[in-house]
């Protein structure tokens, strides 16, 4: 009898995580994690219910905050998605089930593969007279910049002034001659390493070394020359003055010993307490930075450079992250007119100016929105775009260039290649390459 | 009635099998037939176009230098980890069957790696490598501890076996306990009669009669090794300088993020043949071994 009951219990214990296993539709993937979806109990709720994806791991809880709070005001029901996985790979999954979300937020190479075919025209739209930074793909506005980031140096001001006892000005070290000054300083005041690299691919091969494409005079022309085989790269101007100061960020790098060990929350860490002064980056750092007993006074500077062009003046980036409208028959038109009242919303309303600058600690990419409460890195990358002064993204990097480059730019940060066998290899990737259609 | 018509036989399969065949073939065999397909497109993964290119994508992955270093170096790795594994489940197993004090705890504790994920084994492990050996290695000074193994290309893939070993050696020592259990006692208590020594009586009477478990440990270790992707993506991702990229994360990166579905899934088909011909190679050969008592 006892065996009996034992067995059914397992029986309906088994067939229960069956049917948990089964139900459901949205719990496929695992990684997809559903933020709260706000019920549409407004008294006046309009019956319309969109998706967002979401993208930006550290904005997520606010997002589903948010949500909430937008399906009471506006009776327009919100759900939110987040996935780690890479947005394209995720985006086909949906798409190739008939399932794609209303909004989706992708990166920016993402609006100009994927734009045409399923993203909606925003060219009528009227906050785009607002920004700088929206991408169109023949001639149609697809893509909604949803903030700015730059790429730069970021540097911990209350380290340096602690060694220094003078105030720390950025601007006094645009050139490498004065940068390495100011190291050897901070040695000689104790620091004894005073910066910290981080070492991941995209760091260095997406971040890094796409300043050296940047930086030219003509991007597309160095591009193509670099795909023709006809760019000299290890005589390049750039390139040097570029590598010269990824010389000196090695020579001092916290972790010279064994460079390619060293883990992001560590060298995120160190600078944030303020036990290494410099460190290559951009204001996305600081949700990492954020997690740490931070120094009050951080901020970001251009790359040190010995060099005339300007570019040690200048950030590099722009527009980061942008929400497409699904455009196909799977949306309906009411869905595509709340998506595109809820990205007016995030620019003219108040309280959706609040969530993107207050709540989230976006830099926001619109001309009338107004943005106070900062992080120490997100004001830095704010007054170089206030003041045009960042040198624009370039987005049509092949797909495998960060991790074919970063893995060659490893090499070199381990110490296996020297400057010309780095260039060599870089120039033997473009060579081999087909250019990216734009 | 005519048990022998080929309508009864067709009844009695699907009564039993019905259900059974239908979900394999909703699951397995038409995604397999429809990525076959897609090796003759040069579909990007997202767009709604799939272009049908012929073979370029298997001209494509025999010219990808990558994929061929990915796998010529999976090769080694599962060799290693293949042997490795085995020869300590096999030592485990002999050592929780020989009656010591405690054997059931020991049991669970050898297995407990294996109920812990991959991707969480992998980070638990980057931790171990990166910084408590590291700070081992640092006060008490010993050279080879003191700079992390991850950072160099053949420490990383030690660092790879090592955490397969760990994690897999638990799975394994259950199946050679089952095998050392299935040994009758009369033969062993008549090998000792007839001046068997302990060693003797494992290698001649045990071992011939425990092959099943050789072959089944053997085909689980082999086609585990060759299809890794969890560890060695939250152990190494790949770092340092992609020297540690196994052939199954390359065809993820080459078909999700470098966008070239269609080779991606060119280079998992052949990953896929070879996996079977040296799975179904290994079971043959074990097979022919095996003898009853």
């Amino acid at each position: 009898m006892k065996k009996k009951l034992l067995a059914m219990a397992l029986v309906t214990a088994m067939s229960l995580s069956l049917v948990a296993c089964g139900g459901g539709s949205d719990s496929g993937s695992g990684s997809d994690s559903e933020g709260g979806s706000a019920s549409g109990e407004a008294a006046a709720s309009t019956g319309v219910s969109i998706t967002v994806f979401n993208t930006k791991s550290e904005i997520q809880d606010q997002f589903v905050e948010m949500a909430e709070e937008y399906s009471a005001a506006t009776g327009v029901d919100v759900e939110v998605y987040y996935s780690s996985d890479t947005v394209a790979a995720h985006l086909a999954t949906r798409y190739s089930a008939n399932d794609p979300y209303t909004i989706s937020m992708v990166d920016a190479k993402d609006v100009y593969s994927l734009g045409e075919e399923h993203a909606i025209d925003l060219s009528d739209q009227e906050w785009v007279a607002n920004t700088d930074y929206a991408i169109s793909v023949g001639g149609k506005v697809l893509g909604f910049p949803v903030c700015i980031e730059a790429r730069g140096l970021m540097y911990n001001a209350t380290a340096i002034e602690a060694i220094t006892g003078e105030e720390f000005n950025p601007d006094d070290y645009k050139t490498l001659d004065a940068f390495l000054g100011l190291l050897d300083q901070l040695v000689a005041g104790g620091m004894e390493t005073p910066t910290g690299i981080m070492k991941e691919d995209w760091s260095m091969g997406a971040h890094y070394l796409a300043e050296v494409y940047e930086e030219q005079p003509d991007v597309e022309a160095f591009i193509t020359s670099l795909h023709e085989g006809s760019a000299d790269l290890a005589n390049n101007e750039k390139w040097n003055s570029l590598m010269d100061t990824f010389d000196v960020l090695m020579k001092y790098n916290y972790a010279a010993g064994s460079p390619v060990a060293a883990e992001r929350e560590v060298s995120e860490q160190k600078l944030a307490e303020g036990e290494i002064a410099f460190m290559f980056g951009g204001n996305w750092d600081w949700a990492m930075i954020n997690a740490y007993d931070y120094s009050e006074k951080m901020g970001m500077m251009p790359v040190p450079q010995n060099t005339s062009d300007g570019s040690n003046e200048k950030l590099v980036g722009g527009g980061s992250k942008y929400f497409m409208i699904d455009s196909s028959d799977n949306t309906s038109a009411e869905q595509q007119q709340a998506a595109k009242d809820f990205l007016n919303w995030l620019v003219f309303d108040e309280a959706g100016n609040k969530f993107l600058t207050e709540d989230c600690a976006l830099v926001p990419a619109y001309s009338n929105i107004n943005a106070d409460a900062l992080d120490p890195l997100s004001i830095s990358v704010k007054a170089f775009a206030d003041g045009g002064n960042l040198i624009e993204n370039y987005n049509y990097l092949p797909d495998d260039h960060y991790s074919i480059n970063g893995a060659s730019f490893q090499k070199y940060l381990a110490g296996q290649v020297d400057r010309a066998g780095l260039a060599a290899e870089i120039e033997s990737y473009w060579s081999s390459t087909t250019p990216v259609e734009h | 009635m005519d048990t022998s018509s080929m309508s009864f036989k067709c009844r009695q399969f699907f009564m039993f099998a019905g259900i059974t065949t239908v979900t394999f073939v909703a699951v397995v065999i038409l995604p397999f037939v429809y990525g076959l397909y897609l090796t003759f497109t040069s579909w990007d993964g997202v767009s709604k176009q799939k272009p049908f290119v012929g073979l370029t994508n298997y001209a494509s992955t025999f010219a990808d230098a990558a994929y061929w270093q990915a796998l010529g170096r999976t090769f080694i790795y599962s060799i290693i980890a293949v042997v490795l594994v085995n020869v300590v489940a096999f030592i485990l197993a002999f050592l929780v069957t020989s009656g010591v004090k405690g054997q059931n705890f020991f049991r669970a504790g050898f297995f407990i790696p294996n109920l812990i994920g991959g991707i969480v084994l992998g980070y638990i492990w980057k931790f171990v490598f990166n910084r408590a050996f590291v700070a081992l290695g640092e006060s008490l000074s010993i050279g080879a501890l003191s700079t992390s193994w991850l950072a160099t290309t053949s420490g990383a893939m030690l660092c790879l076996i090592i955490v397969s070993v760990w994690q897999y050696a638990g799975y394994m020592m259950l199946i050679y306990v089952a095998g050392f259990m299935s040994v009758s006692a009369d033969v062993l208590e008549a090998a000792r009669i007839d001046g068997c020594t302990n060693m003797q009586s494992i290698i001649h009477i045990s071992v011939p009669l425990m092959v099943s478990s050789f072959v089944q440990c053997l085909f689980l270790t082999i086609t585990r090794c060759f299809m890794v992707y969890d560890v060695n993506l939250s152990l190494t991702n790949g770092e340092p300088f992609n020297s540690s990229v196994m052939a199954a994360m390359h065809v993820y990166n080459q078909a999700f993020t470098y966008k070239n579905y269609g080779t991606g899934q060119a280079e998992a088909l052949i990953l896929f043949i070879v996996c079977a011909v040296v799975g179904v190679l290994q079971v043959y050969i074990g097979k022919k071994a095996e003898v009853s008592a």
